[in-house]
């Protein structure tokens, strides 16, 4: 048996094996890297004499940095991937009456005809297109409002990324602003431009003339406000959400909470004692009161129509005011 | 007609409770490079959130360029800052990053793209400007928030400890950009509780303790106002006993102490003078020498004498 042979059954070879270094004491040489000569790099400063554009320059930069992370995550903001393609589902599902229009115009002339009154241009449809509870304001529109304004200010709060804008000059007013306008924004087209699709793909496949549209402009008008009035509520209610919330999951999951809950709430409580008034806390029951008056259609609700629109505005009103208190003690309740 | 300082505090305190976060200071700083000093705790980070409007002084006043950044964003317009805890966004790539916050200051998308680049280069980064910031160093990402601060070639930049984590190369460029800011007349405020990284950019330096302001100004001459206090030199040799009878009938050396055999404490109240003649005492004892240090050129023990002077 060999020396080597013995240091292996001790260990001790496979020691000096891992570290390659012996005890040390028998080779004081080391090896270093050969040093470079000059410089290590060359920093030149170039000053800048250009203008800085105004307030809304700026302003534009931080609501285009939201909007377009919807398209491209590259230099705006990142949308998970998850996100867009239910932005996606739920346009071409939004758009789904424009292709049962069309078919229907294919298939029927009758303009009183069943599938004339199912896809053609009424009131019902105008309102149902914005308003109706299945599958839009159970399924889409709650879904998309908490995907997009969910995270909109909690990853901000988690991640203290709102110091970026507040150590340039951007006001808390124009952060809070921009980021509300820009989840209204996105709302808007989905819900507002596919019903304005619609609207226009019904004069167009079905050849409409002046007196249609002179007939159902006001209608039209009715359900694009009743539209906006949505945008405006969902964006608001959500985005209060994510402001006193640091998880994304947390302010979406409320949103929906809140959306859908109250909902099913009022209706238990109207089946189990004949009233509607619970519906006031509803924001969906509200918008769609005051929608139905905005089309004009008959009222699914006992309780006036004023109480709806208080509701709404109180809704309204105090998700603005917890948004902006929350966006005014950003940053600064981090000490 | 007076300029107006970049910064000015005037008699500001600012509170946390029962908590002094800043106590009754006032300095007014205009050009080149000023660090601020202080222990953790001194109050450095409060007076960098009071003068970027995060939080609002319990008393006396703000002002930047002469404005008041708690009730103005303008000022931002004309600051660089950079924050030891800010985030940035990390799937971005530095180039996207930099330049998104350049359209922040109002420049247009060519204009923030084109400056980008150049403060990126600036910082020694041109290389990497397509990776993203998450796959950085630390080094590398403090050089970025750099970048991000001096895109809009800001006149006051507001460094909260910039050196904090990083490797050599990166404390050497970042040095190096400093340097630049402030001789390019720039007023350029760095915070660091490390005395020997600000007298490796500046010699203007403030020191905060407690919360209140202990010394302003040229740190050479905050020294010297220091010399009834003994200084130290320790010398690490071969012989201490030998070298010692060298020094002790010398002046600005007023005694000498053995720690043991080889190591021994020169106390002096001239540092610099003590230093001349050392080489040359050294050399005549003829005893070999490991090394020489002066323990009390570090924060600590210059706090230790401006505190104890102020008690």
């Amino acid at each position: 048996m060999t020396e080597s042979d013995d240091a292996a059954t001790l260990g001790e070879a496979r020691i000096e094996a891992a570290y390659g270094s012996g005890d040390g004491d028998d080779d004081t040489s080391a090896t270093v890297a050969r040093p470079m000569q000059g410089k290590i790099f060359e920093q030149i400063y170039r000053p800048w004499n250009g203008p800085l554009g105004p307030r809304w320059v700026r302003n534009y930069a931080i609501y285009r940095h939201h909007v377009y992370g919807i398209i491209s995550s590259t230099g705006h903001r990142r949308y998970h991937p998850f996100v867009r393609l239910l932005l996606l589902v739920v346009i071409l599902g939004s758009m789904t009456p424009i292709l049962m229009l069309l078919l229907s115009t294919m298939v029927s002339d009758d303009a009183t005809g069943f599938l004339n009154r199912m896809w053609g241009v009424n009131r019902y449809n105008l309102w149902g297109n914005v308003l109706g509870y299945f599958p839009r304001n159970l399924c889409m529109w709650p879904l998309l409002t908490a995907l997009v304004v969910g995270g909109l200010v909690s990853d901000d709060r988690r991640n203290g990324t709102s110091a970026i804008y507040f150590s340039r000059p951007v006001s808390r007013l124009d952060y809070a602003a921009m980021k509300w306008l820009s989840a209204a924004s996105v709302l808007a087209i989905v819900i507002l431009l596919t019903y304005m699709m619609y609207y226009s793909a019904a004069v167009v496949f079905k050849g409409e003339g002046w007196s249609f549209i002179a007939d159902t402009i006001p209608i039209f008008i009715g359900g694009l406000l009743a539209g906006i009035f949505l945008v405006f509520t969902y964006t608001s209610i959500g985005i209060a959400l994510s402001s006193i919330s640091t998880s994304r999951f947390t302010a979406s999951i409320s949103f929906l909470g809140y959306i859908l809950g109250s909902k099913l709430v009022a209706w238990l409580i109207e089946i189990q004692f004949d009233t509607t008034y619970v519906y006031m806390v509803s924001p969906y029951d509200c918008l769609a009161h005051v929608g139905q008056w905005l089309v004009g259609l008959p009222y699914n609700y006992d309780h006036p129509l004023a109480l709806s629109a208080i509701s709404l505005a109180a809704m309204n009103a105090a998700s603005l005011a917890v948004f902006a208190s929350r966006v005014a003690s950003l940053e600064v309740t981090r000490e | 007609m007076t300029k107006t300082p970049a910064v000015t505090l005037d008699h500001v305190s600012k509170w946390y409770g029962q908590v002094i976060g800043i106590n009754d200071v006032s300095i007014a700083i205009d050009g080149g490079v000023t660090g601020i000093l202080g222990m953790n705790g001194a109050g450095k980070s409060t007076l960098f959130k009071l003068l970027m409007g995060r939080i609002r002084p319990s008393k006396g006043s703000v002002r930047l360029f002469g404005t008041n950044p708690w009730d103005s964003t303008a000022p931002y317009r004309r600051i660089g800052y950079v924050s030891e805890s800010e985030r940035m966004y990390d799937w971005m790539t530095s180039i996207d990053f930099v330049s998104t916050l350049a359209r922040l200051h109002g420049m247009t998308r060519s204009e923030a793209e084109f400056r980008a680049e150049q403060a990126l280069s600036f910082v020694d980064l041109g290389d990497v400007l397509n990776k993203e910031i998450g796959k950085y160093s630390k080094g590398m990402r403090q050089r970025v928030k750099i970048a991000a601060a001096l895109v809009h070639d800001p006149d006051l930049l507001i460094l909260d400890e910039p050196l904090h984590g990083c490797d050599p190369l990166a404390r050497t460029s970042i040095m190096n950009v400093i340097r630049e800011m402030g001789s390019r007349g720039k007023t350029v405020l760095l915070s660091s509780h490390i005395l020997e990284e600000i007298e490796r950019i500046t010699e203007q330096i403030v020191i905060l303790h407690a919360g209140r302001l202990v010394a302003l100004g040229n740190l050479h001459a905050i020294r010297a106002m220091l010399d009834k206090h003994p200084h130290r030199i320790m010398i690490h040799c071969e012989d201490a006993r030998a070298l010692a009878s060298s020094f002790i009938d010398k002046q600005p050396v007023y005694g000498v102490r053995f720690l043991d055999n080889e190591r021994l404490e020169i106390m002096t109240k001239d540092l610099s003078e003590a230093h001349s003649i050392l080489p040359a005492l050294i050399l005549e004892s003829g005893v070999p020498i490991h090394s020489i240090e002066n323990p009390d050129d570090n924060l600590e023990s210059l706090l230790g004498y401006l505190v104890g002077d102020s008690r």
